[in-house]
């Protein structure tokens, strides 16, 4: 398992980079709250050689975006929305139009640590 | 000519759960769908993480209830991979007869669904009910449940398979293949099937790779990458297995990819029956378990019915303390957008109908 920690401003070049090298399937988008600090994960792959590659985001709790990689990877789309309504993490460059599984939810972002279990 | 929005849904037949769309039309020609998701979100990943290791397979199954067996075996596999555990021999072959039998299973349901979608109303779909209720008897017999299995432990199964239970399994195998023929010959012999099944939805190779579809979608546009190919897992080296890859991506190839993928996995049941050594396939009793080292980030990836399922663990002591899922219907579906757009819109059910949705699987 490769993982690259980088800067979120070199994030687009980044992926993009390992896109030409190859890299072109996007596995999934995932965020994890580590309380000092959300880590977004990009899991590429190479389907040729089937190498994987981890490219983590370290993000500040107060200083919550990332930028989209939509124009990259179309199947992007949805793991944005849903990044957006899990962790609140504004996804920069493109409008979340709106919620994708929390309906009834704005403001409430529930796989944060500070959510805890049983609460509204 | 102006655009007409239409509303199908939340609760419609042809939507196998509930899913809305909103649908804009330039007469018969769709220009826009819009899935509409959520309604049977649970929170599933944050549930696991204030659940103990062993308290999640029962609810993380019903996420597809579909194939129960495959979305256990992922979570189970990946606690396994955190904990340093591997299963023996025997308890691997085991496993993967299961996970074949649920696959067959699993895709005899969605042969039924989908002829159901075409207008074939419940006539294939009443046969292939009953074939595939042959399937879950036979996990029954070897787990005790018909629906929800919870049947994997750390290091193995619940329980060994019953005596008898591979010459049962035989004996419905052989019958499965002549059934499948069957089908075959006639669903492909239908005028109905063929007008809207042939180059109706089409997928382009590099759009699937870009979308980010997996399973029998992406290798129906002709990705050759199945995770028990390409990361293999378990004795799925052993047992010689060709991933099924069709060209067209078109709604035939992802029925045709479905149709060999059943005739793959009762080869590869049989030929698992064969190799399987001896021994005892027991795992672990939930009590047993040793905590997991804390801050072990581990990634599993299996081959599901429906396409990848992939588990992102950060383990804790005793709970996850993150549990990602990479459900496969959630990211097919994403792609209807872009499959069904120029299509008429009676082809939009058919289509839907190709991409083989759960929609727990989608909404978590």
């Amino acid at each position: 398992m490769v993982r690259l920690i980088i800067d979120r401003k070199d994030l687009i070049d980044t992926i993009s980079s390992f896109k030409k090298k190859g890299f072109s399937y996007l596995v999934k988008i995932l965020g994890i709250d580590y309380i000092d600090y959300i880590s977004v994960l990009y899991i590429l792959r190479n389907l040729d050689s089937d190498e994987e590659i981890e490219i983590e985001v370290h993000l500040n709790q107060n200083d919550l975006w990332v930028p989209t990689i939509i124009n990259i990877f179309k199947g992007a789309d949805w793991y944005e929305r849903e990044l957006y309504e899990m962790f609140g993490i504004e996804i920069k460059g493109r409008k979340v139009r709106k919620l994708l599984l929390e309906k009834f939810s704005e403001n409430i972002y529930p796989l944060r640590k500070s959510f805890k279990w049983g609460t509204k | 000519m102006s655009l007409v929005k239409i509303n199908i849904g939340p609760v419609h037949p042809s939507t196998h759960g509930l899913l809305r769309l909103v649908v804009t039309l330039d007469g018969d020609t769709i220009v826009n769908v819009e899935p509409h998701v959520g309604f049977l979100h649970r929170g599933v990943e944050k549930l696991a993480e204030n659940r103990m290791y062993m308290q999640i397979p029962p609810f993380i199954e019903k996420c597809d209830y579909v194939a129960k067996m495959a979305m256990d075996e992922a979570y189970v596999a990946t606690v396994e991979a955190a904990m340093g555990i591997e299963p023996n021999e025997r308890a691997q072959y085991e496993r993967v007869i299961l996970l074949e039998l649920q696959r067959i299973a699993s895709h005899l349901l969605w042969l039924g669904a989908m002829l159901n979608d075409l207008g074939h109303f419940f006539s294939v779909f009443m046969w292939t009910f009953a074939d595939r209720d042959k399937v879950l008897k036979l996990l029954e017999e070897a787990t005790g449940q018909r629906m929800f299995y919870v049947n994997m432990r750390l290091g193995g199964l619940r329980q060994e398979f019953p005596k008898d239970f591979e010459y049962h399994a035989l004996d419905v195998l052989t019958y499965l293949e002549k059934r499948i023929n069957e089908y075959e010959s006639f669903i492909e012999n239908s005028s109905l099937f063929k007008e809207r099944m042939y180059k109706v939805g089409v997928l382009s190779r590099d759009d699937a790779i870009n979308l980010g579809v997996s399973g029998p979608v992406l290798r129906a546009s002709g990705v050759n990458f199945d995770v028990r190919k390409d990361k293999p897992y378990y004795v799925y080296k052993k047992l010689n297995f060709k991933p099924i890859v069709l060209y067209n991506g078109d709604n035939f190839s992802r029925y045709k990819v479905r149709i060999l993928e059943i005739k793959e996995s009762i080869r590869l049941i049989r030929e698992a029956f064969k190799q399987m050594p001896d021994g005892n396939a027991t795992g672990m009793p939930i009590k047993l378990i040793n905590p997991a080292p804390k801050n072990k980030v581990v990634r599993v990836s299996r081959e599901g019915p429906r396409g990848e399922i992939m588990f992102y663990l950060v383990a804790d002591e005793q709970r996850p303390y993150r549990l990602a899922m990479r459900t496969p219907a959630f990211i097919n579906l994403a792609a209807l957008n872009h499959i069904a757009r120029g299509n008429k819109f009676a082809n939009l059910f058919p289509i839907i109908g190709s991409l083989d949705l759960v929609m727990a699987d989608v909404d978590k």
